[in-house]
C-alpha cells in the first residue's frame, strides 16, 4: 500500500516505513535512546528528500521521548531541574541550529553538513563506547572486578561561577557546562535530526557526574523540549514537517519500543553497550562513507528550492 | 502514403492536427502512485502529406539548483550551487521518429523542443561580469564547462524519471489517428501543465496545439500541504501537540499491559 506524503511529494511504501519505524524503535527501546540517528539515514535511503527527513524525524524523536519521560517520571527518575537548564541551552542551540541550517542549505552544503557531522560525531561516539564495553566484556570473562568508577568530578566544574543546586542529581555546580551541552544538543538536533541522547546520556554521565540511573529520564526530558522546538522553527521556517510520515513512523516506533524496552532485560548491560556502539559506527561510517569514495557522477541536485 | 510532391494549389489547404488529453485533471491523493496521461489525436490534412507529430508535456517551472562534487583534501565536497532557471519540472517529448529525423537543428532550437534545446540557462552566473575578489567569482569557472553543467542538468532530472524523450512515443493506430501515453511519476512537481500537440511536414512545424493539465492535491493532501504553507507556526504546534498526544497515549498503554 502506497501512501503520497503531502509535504515531502514522494510516494512511499506505507507498511515498509511502518516497519522500519517498529525496528528503529526496538532498537530505541534496547538501548534507552530516540533512535534519530538511525532513522534519518533510513529516510534519506526511502528517497525522502534530507531537509524533509531531519525536520518530521525530530517530531518523531518528540513522541518517543514523551513515552519514555512519563514514565521514567512515574518512577521519579527526571530531574526536571537539571531536564529545564540544559533545555535553556537547548532552546538557544535549536535556534542557531535552525538558522545555521538555512544557510547551509542556501548554500549547497546542507547535505555534507550533515554526512560530516554524523561521521564525526557517531563515528567518535561509537569507538569510544565500543572501546569501553568491549573492555567490560573481557574483564567479565577474565574474572576480573569492574573498574571502580571514578568518583571525583573535573575540578574545573567547581570553578565557574552561577552555581546552582540540583537536589536530585545530588549536584551543586555552575549551570555554565549544563547550559553549554543544552546548547551543543540542541544545534545537533536541528542539523541531525536527532533527540541527541546519544551525545547527552554520555556527557551527563562522565562530565556532569550525574546518578546513571537519573541520566536518561533527564536527556529524554532535554530532548522533548529541544526537538518540540525544533519541529515548530522547522515547520514555521523551512515548512519541511511531513505530518503524515511523521505519524507513520510514531506509529510502527512506539509498538517497537515496547517490545525493545522488554527485551532489553534479557542483556547483560555492557553486551548491550557494544552493539549500539556497533551500530553507532556503522551509521557513522556508512553516512560519512560518500566523502571519501568517487562520486558516480560528479554533479548533484543541491534542492532545497530557489 | 502519397510521397509526390503536392500540388501548388495544396499550400492553400495547410494540415491541422486536433487533439485532446483523456485527463485534464491529476488529482493526487494519498494513494497517489503516478498516472498515465493519454493524449490522443488527428492529423488533419486532405492531401495526406507525410506527417510526424511531437508531443510535449511541461511541467511548471522550477529554479534547479545543482553543485558539482570537488576533491577538497582528500573529501569530496559540494561546489557553490549554480541556479538554472527557466527549467521545467517535468518535461517528457513523445514523437513519431527521433527529434533530430523530425526536424533540423535551427528549427528545434527556435522552438525550444527536445531536451537538447531547452531553454535553460544560469542568469546569475552569465551576469558575473565582476572584479576578482568579489563574491562571485564564478565567471570562468563555468564559461568552459557551461555544457557540462547543463547536461549534468538534464542527465540529473532524466534519472528521477522527470524528463524524457520518448522517440517512439507517438503511434499512429490508423492512417490519420494518432495516441501517445506520458508517464506522470509520483515525484511530478504540483502545477499546472501544458501539453503541446506539434505536428511536422517536410522539416517544417505546420500546425500546433496547446493543451492545458492541472495536477493538483485534493481532499487531507491538499488541506495538509495548504495549511503547512498558509499557517506554518500552527501546523507546527500541531504537530507537536500530536507527538506529545500518542507519547502520552502509548506510555498510558504500555503501563496497562
Amino acid at each position: 500500500m502506497d501512501l503520497y506524503l503531502p509535504i515531502a511529494e514522494v510516494s512511499v511504501n506505507a507498511p515498509l516505513l511502518m516497519a522500519l519505524g517498529a525496528l528503529v524503535g526496538f532498537v530505541s527501546g534496547l538501548f534507552g535512546i530516540g533512535g534519530g540517528f538511525l532513522m534519518t539515514p533510513v529516510l534519506v535511503f526511502l528517497g525522502i528528500p534530507p531537509v524533509v527527513a531531519v525536520a518530521s524525524e525530530a517530531n518523531h524523536v518528540v513522541a518517543s521521548s514523551a513515552s519514555g519521560v512519563i514514565t521514567y517520571g512515574r518512577k521519579r527518575l527526571v530531574d526536571f531541574r537539571m531536564g529545564g537548564v540544559l533545555a535553556f541551552g537547548g532552546v538557544i542551540g535549536a535556534f542557531l541550529g535552525v538558522e545555521a541550517f538555512r544557510i547551509l542549505r542556501l548554500l549547497g552544503q546542507a547535505d555534507l553538513t550533515v554526512a560530516l557531522s554524523y561521521l564525526i560525531f557517531l563515528g567518535v561516539i561509537g569507538a569510544l563506547m565500543l572501546s569501553e564495553s568491549l573492555g567490560a566484556i573481557l574483564r567479565r570473562r577474565r574474572g576480573e572486578p569492574a573498574r571502580a568508577p571514578r568518583d571525583r568530578r573535573p575540578m574545573w566544574l567547581y570553578g565557574l561561577p552561577l552555581k546552582m543546586r540540583f537536589p536530585r542529581s545530588r549536584l551543586y555546580i555552575s549551570v555554565i557546562p549544563p547550559i553549554a551541552l543544552g546548547m551543543f544538543v540542541g544545534v545537533l538536533s536541528a542539523i541531525m535530526g536527532v533527540g541527541g541522547g546519544f551525545i547527552l546520556v554520555p556527557a551527563m554521565v562522565y562530565l556532569l557526574r550525574m546518578p546513571a540511573r537519573i541520566v536518561v529520564g533527564t536527556s529524554l526530558f532535554q530532548i522533548i523540549i529541544t526537538t518540540a522546538l525544533v519541529t515548530v522553527l522547522q515547520a514555521g521556517r523551512n515548512q519541511t514537517v511531513d505530518i503524515v510520515l511523521a505519524t507513520v513512523l510514531l506509529v510502527g516506533g512506539v509498538i517497537g519500543a515496547q517490545l525493545g524496552a522488554r527485551a532489553s532485560a534479557r542483556f547483560r548491560a555492557e553486551e548491550l553497550r557494544a552493539l549500539l556502539a556497533l551500530i553507532v559506527l556503522l551509521v557513522g561510517l556508512r553516512m560519512g562513507l560518500g566523502l571519501f569514495i568517487t562520486p558516480q557522477d560528479p554533479f548533484v541536485l543541491a534542492g532545497g528550492g530557489g | 502514403m502519397d510521397t509526390a510532391p503536392p500540388p501548388p494549389a495544396a499550400s492553400a489547404a495547410p494540415a491541422a492536427v486536433s487533439a485532446a488529453l483523456t485527463e485534464t485533471n491529476v488529482r493526487v491523493t494519498s494513494g497517489f502512485r503516478g498516472a498515465g496521461i493519454v493524449v490522443y489525436g488527428a492529423v488533419l490534412d486532405p492531401h495526406d502529406r507525410p506527417s510526424d507529430v511531437v508531443v510535449v508535456v511541461r511541467g511548471p517551472d522550477q529554479p534547479i539548483r545543482i553543485a558539482r562534487k570537488v576533491r577538497i583534501a582528500g573529501l569530496w565536497l559540494n561546489s557553490r550551487p549554480v541556479v538554472f532557471q527557466g527549467a521545467p519540472g517535468f518535461y517528457m517529448t513523445a514523437s513519431t521518429r527521433p527529434l533530430d529525423q523530425i526536424a533540423g537543428f535551427g528549427t528545434l532550437r527556435r522552438l525550444g523542443l527536445g531536451l537538447d534545446h531547452l531553454a535553460i540557462n544560469a542568469p546569475l552566473e552569465q551576469r558575473t561580469e565582476t572584479r576578482y575578489g568579489v563574491r562571485d567569482v564564478v565567471v570562468s569557472r563555468l564559461g568552459a564547462d557551461y555544457l557540462d553543467w547543463r547536461r549534468a542538468v538534464l542527465r540529473l532530472k532524466e534519472k528521477a524519471g522527470l524528463y524524457d524523450a520518448d522517440a517512439a512515443g507517438v503511434r499512429f493506430v490508423d492512417k490519420s489517428l494518432f495516441r501517445a501515453e506520458i508517464r506522470l511519476p509520483a515525484e511530478a512537481p504540483i502545477g499546472r501543465y501544458q501539453a503541446e500537440i506539434r505536428l511536422f511536414q517536410n522539416g517544417q512545424e505546420v500546425a500546433v496545439r496547446e493543451r492545458d493539465l492541472i495536477v493538483e492535491k485534493v481532499g487531507a493532501e491538499r488541506a495538509l500541504h495548504q495549511f503547512s504553507q498558509n499557517r506554518p507556526w500552527t501546523y507546527g504546534i500541531v504537530s507537536v501537540l500530536i507527538a506529545l498526544g500518542s507519547g502520552w497515549a502509548a506510555s498510558a498503554a504500555f503501563r496497562r499491559s
